[in-house]
């Protein structure tokens, strides 16, 4: 799948999740300051949305055990979690943000 | 079958001691609460702040509706911080007259001298005890409250603390996160073997009272550390709650056991969280006792997050009348060639209830990992009963899994052996008992294996037939 267009960027909110939804895939989308990163929204340790999360900075925690990802890299930085989740690559072009969700 | 009890139905503990803590906090938790706990024990800005956000974790968890039945406990009823007494002693000495009795009648001071490396001795909400062996202390061996090593070891604590076992985890975790005090702290250096046990020991006096201790153990790269842990309490009409953390990193090439001879009141709440993590070609045991409480749910488990990582869990569950132990393990295969091994007995006699109820979890990178869980129960009677729950995830193709169970009554057949031999039908039942939970008591201490059997009290006079 392409990159699919799914906001403009100034409706993202800086430092708190967002939900995106394209085809089948839910996205978790952030906001750090100018950049933009997209994971998995369902948690890999148990069933949950990390976009229901606490965002601190780079590092979301997920609101059901408190296991935490890197938005980044997708890495477990935190247990429970232990697995990573996947990464989306995200791209801005004239002001709106684009997510490819790869298959 | 009409039988005596297997296990003696008579609790050996119940005694009490009256009133003698010098502060008894009121009913009740609130913010204040647990304000006042980190104020009284003058901590730092950070572990407020951690017990204040566990607090509100606490307060938004739903109460699990799985597991054992949690109706009659009550929040609002149970006193959350009582110190026993003004300081912490060095000698048995220094011990107040009445919590030295106590220990004394347990038997503590005695097991000290005999063959312990350490004992910690915690009496409601504090430490009143604690000594470890000069040797050890040499070696660099840290084994102390958890109390004191916020104030002595800060900087170990807050890297740690919380790292395994987030408040966010569970409603129990939150609770305890939000108003611990006490409980051990285990520090083994690199290297450094002892397997001389480390004990603490944990007695709730009060009524309504709830404990929640909090252990750390980091054991560093090819150390090797044993730790024990026993628990009793009064026998009140009104409930108690126990509800500790433990946290436990075992780092690379390292070796660490956890044995639990829990032994609390048939009155107690049980409600524990027990982690590991083990790194690469670590070790983690847990070989834990469950013989009383009112309800016991408690699954303590492995995290191998480091290739060749191995787990193993060792249990037995004994429940009587009015008893429910929900117990069982968890083993995380997060890497590869770890493997696990999980043995659970129970025994439900009296109409008691025991449930098994683990999971196995196979990460999509635990490539050629192996786990083996076997379960076995023994049911006494018509009364009693059990299930047996365990949840298997596996999403790696080349992992293996084995799983056996096994529900028995105690076999005519055996019997029927056995007496012809000219055993007494008493003799037999108790032989063929002692052989089921073998594989336990022969991984403890041996005064603990004494212990265990005496606990485990075979009156069975005219009970088969």
């Amino acid at each position: 799948m392409a990159f699919t267009r799914v906001m403009k960027a100034a409706e993202v909110p800086s430092g708190q999740p967002t939900l995106v939804v394209l085809g089948d895939t839910e996205v978790a989308l952030f906001r750090v300051e100018d950049e933009f990163y997209a994971i998995d929204d369902l948690c890999s340790h148990a069933e949950a949305s990390l976009s229901e999360g606490e965002q601190y900075g780079y590092i979301v925690e997920c609101p059901r055990h408190g296991g935490r990802f890197d938005i980044r890299t997708g890495k477990a930085k935190h247990f429970p979690a232990f697995s990573p989740v996947r990464t989306f690559p995200v791209k801005v072009e004239d002001g709106d943000v684009y997510i490819d969700v790869l298959d | 079958m009409a039988s005596k009890p297997i296990v003696n139905d008579e609790y050996q503990y119940g005694f009490n001691d009256g009133d003698v803590g010098v502060l008894k906090f009121q009913r009740g938790l609130t913010r204040q609460t647990v304000e006042e706990i980190s104020r009284i024990k003058k901590e730092p800005k950070w572990m407020l702040d951690f017990r204040l956000h566990a607090l509100d974790v606490f307060f938004k968890k739903p109460m699990p509706g799985w597991g054992g039945n949690l109706g009659t406990l009550n929040f609002d009823d149970i006193v959350y911080y009582v110190k026993p007494s003004e300081n912490q002693g060095r000698t048995w000495e220094d011990v107040p007259q009445a919590i030295k009795d106590t220990f004394e009648r347990l038997g503590i001071p005695e097991a000290e001298r005999k063959f312990l490396a350490g004992v910690s001795a915690q009496y409601e909400s504090e430490v009143v005890y604690h000594s470890i062996r000069e040797d050890l202390k040499e070696k660099g061996i840290i084994f102390t409250d958890t109390d004191s090593a916020l104030r002595e070891y800060p900087e170990l604590v807050r890297e740690y603390f919380g790292t395994v076992i987030p408040p966010e985890d569970n409603k129990f975790a939150a609770l305890n996160s939000a108003v611990w005090s006490g409980g051990s702290f285990v520090y083994i250096p690199k290297g450094v073997k002892t397997d001389i046990p480390l004990q603490a020991y944990f007695r709730i006096n009060s009524e309504n009272m709830g404990q929640f201790e909090r252990t750390l153990i980091i054991a560093e790269e090819d150390s090797f550390g044993h730790y024990v842990e026993g628990c009793t309490a009064p026998i009140y009409s009104s409930e108690s709650l126990h509800s500790a953390v433990v946290e436990i990193l075992v780092k690379d090439g390292a070796r660490m056991r956890y044995t639990t001879v829990q032994n609390w009141a048939p009155n107690v709440y049980n409600l524990v969280t027990k982690r590991a993590v083990a790194y690469k070609n670590a070790t983690m045991e847990w070989v834990d006792g469950n013989i009383g409480s009112k309800l016991t749910m408690k699954y303590p488990s492995v995290y191998m997050v480091g290739e060749g990582a191995k787990g193993m869990v060792l249990s037995i569950a004994v429940a009587g009348k009015g008893q429910h132990q929900d117990t069982g393990a968890k083993m995380i295969h997060a890497a590869p060639h770890t493997t696990s091994t999980i043995v659970s007995k129970s025994i439900s006699q009296h109409g008691g209830k025991t449930t098994y109820r683990g999971l196995v979890h196979f990460a999509p990178n635990a490539e050629e990992a192996k786990a083996n869980v076997k379960c076995d129960t023994l049911i006494m009677d018509d009364d009693s009963t059990s299930d047996t729950i365990p949840y298997s995830e596996v999403s790696n193709a080349n992992a293996e899994m084995e799983h056996e169970a096994t529900v028995t009554k105690v076999s005519e057949e055996a019997l029927f052996y056995l007496t012809s031999r000219g055993l007494s039908d008493e003799e037999a039942t108790r032989m063929i008992i002692l052989g089921f939970i073998e594989p336990f008591t022969r991984e403890l201490p041996m005064e603990f294996a004494v212990e265990m059997n005496r606990l485990i009290k075979f009156e069975m006079e005219g009970a088969i037939g």
